[in-house]
C-alpha cells in the first residue's frame, strides 16, 4: 500500500518539521527543474497540463475531448499543419457512387499488441460505435453511416444513409478511431477503457485517476518513430495553477490559457505563448425569431446597429476575440472571407425600432453562461449599450450545467448568448447548421428558404455547389438577423521554450509532431 | 455506557440515510446528466436513448426505491463517466484527502494552540491584539487567494516546492499551509477563551496563593482543563476537511475527494456523488461519535446518559 506508507513519511516529515529543522528534501526531479533546452534530444520526456482528467480511453466511447487518445489511436484520414486531409491508416480516398466512399488501407500496420490492422479492424471499430444499442456519447458524428463492408483486406466501403459530403472529414474524428478487434472482445468495453491499444504513435502507460496519463513512444510507429518519448497528461483544473506550473517548469505545455494569464507567459524567461486566432466558439446574441419583438427583422438588425463589437472586443476581451461577421470560421470549408455586417450606428438603431412601432424601446432579458471569455462583463456592456437606444436589458447568469440543458429545450429567455465551434469535422455545416435550421435543438430561428439551402448543401457531394450555397445562406441570415453578430475567440497555449510546438484550430495535441528546440 | 453507545450508533444511522436521502434528491433537482454526457450535435432522439438506458427516465420514487435496495447490499452503482464503482473510485481517493487534513490539521493545532497559549497569557497586552489581529486575518482571507499566494512565492518566485500535483512529500506543504489557514483561528479563540476562563477558576486562584508562578500554573495545571473545548473544535474542524477540502484540492490539484465531488457534481454523475456523500457522511459522523466518547475520557465529570 503506496498510499498508506506516504502518510506516515508525512507524518515523519512533519515530526521534522515541527522539530524545527526545516530539512525539506528537495527532489528535483518532482519539482521538475528541467533547465529550459537542455533537455536531451535522444529522450525527451514530456508533460502537458489539461484542465481536466479523462473519463476513459476507449475513443469510441469518449464524453470529452479527444487529446490523449488521439496520440494512442490512429484515424483513416489525418489533417496536416493547415488543416488539409492528409493520408492515415488509409492511402486514398473515393466516392463510388452517391452512397458509397472506398477507402483503400495501408497495408503493413499493426496495434501493438501484434495484432493486424486490416479492413475487420476498421468495421468492428464503426460498427460497436454506429450500434444504436451501445449509446455511444459521440455517435452523432457518424449518425450518417449506415454499415460498412470489408471488400478484401485492405478496401473498405462506406454506405451512408443519405449523401454525405463530409464522410472523408469524419473519418478523421475519434469515433471512427481503429481499435484491436480481437483485444477489444477479449477484454469487454469497460476494461478497453482503461487500458486501450491502438496502432498509434504512443502506447498507454498508465493513468491515475484524478492525476495524469502517462504514454510512451511506439518505437515502430508505421510512420516513424516520434521524438518525444514519454508524455504525462497531468489535470490541474485551476488556469492560474496551471500556468504556474509552466513558469516554475514542471509542465512543458499547458492548454486553456485564460486571458488574463496572457501576459504572465509572454513576460516569462522559460516560455512562450502560442495563440491560435479564432479558433474557439464563435460567440452571438441569440433571438428567438418567432417571437415579439425578435419576430420583426427590423427590431433584431437594429440591435445589431446598437452594438460597438469593437469597443467589447477591445476592451472587454482585450483582444482575446476576432470581430466576425462570417457564420464560418477561417479554416472551416465553405469559409468566404468576412462579410460587411452591420457598423455600430445608435441613431439609426433608434430608428429601425420607431419604423418596428418599438419608439421608445422595450424591456428584455438577456440569458448568458460563464463558458465563454468574460462573457458576464459582455453582457453588462451589451446592456449598457441597449439602453442608449432605450432598450432596457435584465442580464440573467445562468448556472452552466443548467444553461445546457435550457438552451437544447428551447427553455432559455427570448434573447440569449451562445457561442458554437466546428472543431468537430472544420465545415460549414458544423458551423451552423444546428444553430440556424428550424427544428434543430439549438436553433431559435425559422426561415424556410435557409432551411433548405441548409439541407441541400448537407447532402450534396460537389464542392463547388455546397461553397455556392453557404456563401447565399450567409449573406440571407447576415441580412435577416437572427442573432447580434460579435467575435471569435482565440485560444490560448502556453509552451516552453525548449519545445517546438503549436495550437491548432481543430485543437488536438499530436505529441508525435513536438520536437526539441536545438539551440 | 453501552446502551449510550449503541443509542449514539442508532443517531448515526438515521443521520447517514438522511444524508444518503437528501443528496439524492437535491441532484436530481436540475435535471438529469443525459444532455450533459452527449456533445451539442446530439439530437433529442439521442438524448432520450441515453436517458432511457440510464433509467432516469422512470419516475424519482421508484429511482429512489432501488437506491435504497442497493444501498442496503452495499452496491452504490457505477460512475455514469467513468464507468467504474462509484463507491471503488471514491475509497481509491480518500487517502489523498486524509493525507492532506491531516497535515493541514497538524499544522493548524500547532499554530492554533501556540497562539492561543500565547494570548491568554498575554491577555489584553500588545501582543495579544496582534495575535489576534493576525488569526482574523488568515481567517478572512479567502482560501482562494491564500492558494494562489503561497503558490506564486513558493513555487514560480522561489522554486523551492511544485505548484500542485501530488508526487512525495514537498506537494503537500502548500496545500496543507492553505488548508490550515481557516481551522488555526476558531482553535486558536476557543483555547484563548477557554485557557482564560479556567485561570480565574477557585483552584488556580489557590495554586496562585501557593506562589505557583505563572508560566507554571498555565503548563501545570491550566492547559489540562482547558483543552477539552479546543478538543471538539479541532475534532469538527478536521471533519470538515475529510468532507473534501473543496476549493484547496481545486487549486492544488490534489487528487482527493473534493475534487472529485465538485467534477461528478457539474457533471451530474449521480451514483458518483451519492457515493461521495455517503462515504464522507459516514465518516464525519463517526468522527463526532468517537470525539464525544473521547469526551468522557478526558472529563469523567461528563456524565454518561
Amino acid at each position: 500500500m503506496l498510499k498508506k506508507s506516504r502518510f506516515f513519511m508525512s507524518l515523519t516529515l512533519l515530526a521534522a518539521l515541527t522539530a524545527g529543522c526545516s530539512t525539506v528534501s528537495k527532489e528535483p526531479a518532482a519539482t521538475g527543474e528541467s533547465t529550459p533546452g537542455t533537455a536531451a534530444e535522444q529522450n525527451l520526456d514530456i508533460t502537458i497540463g489539461r484542465a481536466f482528467d479523462v473519463s476513459g480511453l476507449d475513443p469510441g466511447f469518449l464524453t470529452e475531448n479527444a487529446q490523449v487518445v488521439d496520440n494512442i489511436f490512429d484515424t483513416l484520414v489525418k489533417r496536416d499543419e493547415n488543416e488539409k486531409l492528409i493520408p492515415g491508416l488509409a492511402t486514398s480516398w473515393k466516392q463510388v457512387d452517391d452512397l458509397t466512399w472506398e477507402f483503400k488501407l495501408r497495408e503493413g500496420v499493426s496495434f501493438t499488441n501484434g495484432e493486424p490492422f486490416n479492413a475487420e479492424a476498421v468495421k468492428y471499430s464503426l460498427d460497436r460505435v454506429i450500434d444504436p444499442a451501445s449509446n455511444a456519447p459521440t455517435a452523432s458524428y457518424v449518425s450518417t453511416i449506415d454499415k460498412v463492408e470489408a471488400i478484401d483486406d485492405y478496401t473498405v466501403h462506406v454506405i451512408t444513409k443519405k449523401p454525405d459530403p463530409l464522410i472523408p472529414t469524419r473519418f478523421n474524428r475519434y469515433p471512427t478511431e481503429v481499435v484491436p478487434p480481437k483485444y477489444a472482445e477479449e477484454v469487454g468495453q469497460e476494461e478497453f477503457a482503461q487500458k486501450p491499444i491502438g496502432t498509434g504513435p504512443y502506447k498507454f502507460v498508465s493513468w491515475d485517476k484524478g492525476s495524469n496519463v502517462v504514454l510512451e513512444a511506439n518505437a515502430d510507429y508505421w510512420n516513424g518513430a516520434p521524438e518525444v518519448k514519454k508524455v504525462t497528461f497531468r489535470s490541474i483544473p485551476e488556469a492560474s495553477t496551471r500556468v504556474s506550473a509552466l513558469l516554475n517548469g514542471e509542465v512543458d505545455i499547458v492548454t486553456g490559457v485564460s486571458p488574463e494569464d496572457r501576459s504572465k507567459i509572454e513576460s516569462s524567461s522559460n516560455a512562450r505563448l502560442s495563440t491560435v486566432e479564432r479558433a474557439g466558439n464563435t460567440v452571438y446574441v441569440g433571438f428567438k425569431t418567432d417571437v415579439k419583438p425578435f419576430n420583426d427583422p427590423k427590431v433584431r438588425q437594429a440591435l445589431n446597429y446598437a452594438i460597438d463589437v469593437d469597443t467589447i472586443v477591445d476592451k472587454v476581451l482585450q483582444g482575446a476575440a476576432v470581430r466576425t461577421n462570417s457564420l464560418i470560421g477561417p479554416k472551416d470549408f465553405g469559409y468566404a472571407g468576412e462579410p460587411e455586417g452591420y457598423n455600430y450606428d445608435p441613431e439609426k438603431a433608434k430608428q429601425l425600432l420607431a419604423e418596428a412601432g418599438y419608439p421608445d424601446g422595450f424591456s428584455i432579458t438577456l440569458d448568458t453562461v460563464s463558458w465563454y471569455i468574460k462573457n458576464t462583463d459582455v453582457a453588462q456592456v451589451i446592456a449598457e449599450q441597449l439602453k442608449a437606444v432605450g432598450v432596457t436589458v435584465k442580464v440573467n447568469n445562468v448556472e452552466s450545467s443548467v444553461y445546457r440543458t435550457l438552451v437544447p429545450a428551447g427553455k432559455q429567455s427570448d434573447m440569449y448568448v451562445l457561442g458554437w465551434s466546428s472543431t468537430n469535422t472544420l465545415d460549414a455545416d458544423a458551423a451552423i447548421y444546428a444553430i440556424l435550421r428550424s427544428g434543430e435543438s439549438y436553433s431559435t430561428y425559422h426561415n424556410a428558404d435557409v432551411d433548405a439551402k441548409l439541407d441541400e448543401a448537407r447532402s450534396s457531394t460537389d464542392e463547388n455547389k455546397r461553397t455556392e450555397l453557404y456563401k447565399e445562406i450567409q449573406d440571407e441570415v447576415i441580412k435577416d438577423a437572427p442573432r447580434i453578430f460579435l467575435y471569435q475567440e482565440n485560444q490560448y497555449y502556453g509552451v516552453s521554450d525548449s519545445l517546438n510546438w503549436d495550437g491548432r484550430v481543430d485543437t488536438s495535441i499530436q505529441v508525435s509532431t513536438i520536437t526539441a528546440k536545438t539551440q | 455506557m453501552k446502551r449510550y453507545v449503541l443509542k449514539r450508533l442508532g443517531q448515526a444511522l438515521l443521520a447517514v440515510i438522511g444524508a444518503a436521502t437528501i443528496v439524492f434528491f437535491i441532484i436530481r433537482l436540475s435535471g438529469d446528466p443525459a444532455r450533459l454526457m452527449l456533445p451539442p450535435e446530439a439530437s433529442e432522439d439521442q438524448v432520450t436513448a441515453l436517458r432511457q438506458s440510464l433509467g432516469f427516465d422512470r419516475p424519482v420514487w421508484m429511482q429512489y426505491i432501488d437506491y435504497l435496495k442497493n444501498l442496503v447490499t452495499g452496491d452504490l452503482g457505477n460512475s455514469l463517466y467513468y464507468k467504474d464503482s462509484a463507491l471503488k473510485m471514491v475509497l481509491e481517493r480518500m487517502p489523498a484527502t486524509i493525507d492532506l487534513a491531516v497535515f493541514a490539521i497538524i499544522i493548524a493545532v500547532a499554530v492554533g494552540l501556540l497562539v492561543g497559549i500565547l494570548s491568554a497569557y498575554y491577555k489584553n497586552s500588545i501582543i495579544d491584539y496582534l495575535l489576534n489581529g493576525w488569526i482574523f486575518l488568515t481567517q478572512s482571507l479567502p482560501v482562494f487567494w491564500i492558494g494562489i499566494v503561497l503558490i506564486l512565492i513558493f513555487a514560480v518566485n522561489l522554486h523551492w516546492l511544485p505548484t500542485s500535483g501530488n508526487r512525495g512529500l514537498e506537494s503537500i506543504i502548500l496545500p496543507a499551509l492553505t488548508l490550515a489557514a481557516y481551522p488555526i483561528a476558531p482553535i486558536a479563540r476557543t483555547m484563548r477563551a477557554s485557557l482564560i476562563e479556567v485561570m480565574e477558576q477557585g483552584y488556580m486562584v489557590t495554586s496562585q496563593a501557593q506562589g505557583f508562578s505563572k508560566r507554571r500554573r498555565i503548563f501545570k495545571r491550566g492547559l489540562k482543563n482547558a483543552l477539552l473545548p479546543v478538543v471538539t473544535v479541532i475534532s469538527l474542524e478536521f471533519g470538515v476537511m475529510i468532507a473534501g477540502a473543496v476549493v484547496t484540492e481545486t487549486i492544488f490539484s490534489w487528487p482527493g475527494v473534493g475534487q472529485l465531488i465538485i467534477q461528478a457534481v457539474s457533471n451530474r454523475d449521480f451514483p458518483l456523488v451519492q457515493a461521495s456523500i455517503l462515504v464522507v457522511s459516514i465518516l464525519y459522523i463517526t468522527l463526532t461519535l468517537v470525539t464525544d466518547l473521547i469526551y468522557h475520557r478526558i472529563d469523567p465529570r461528563i456524565k454518561v446518559r
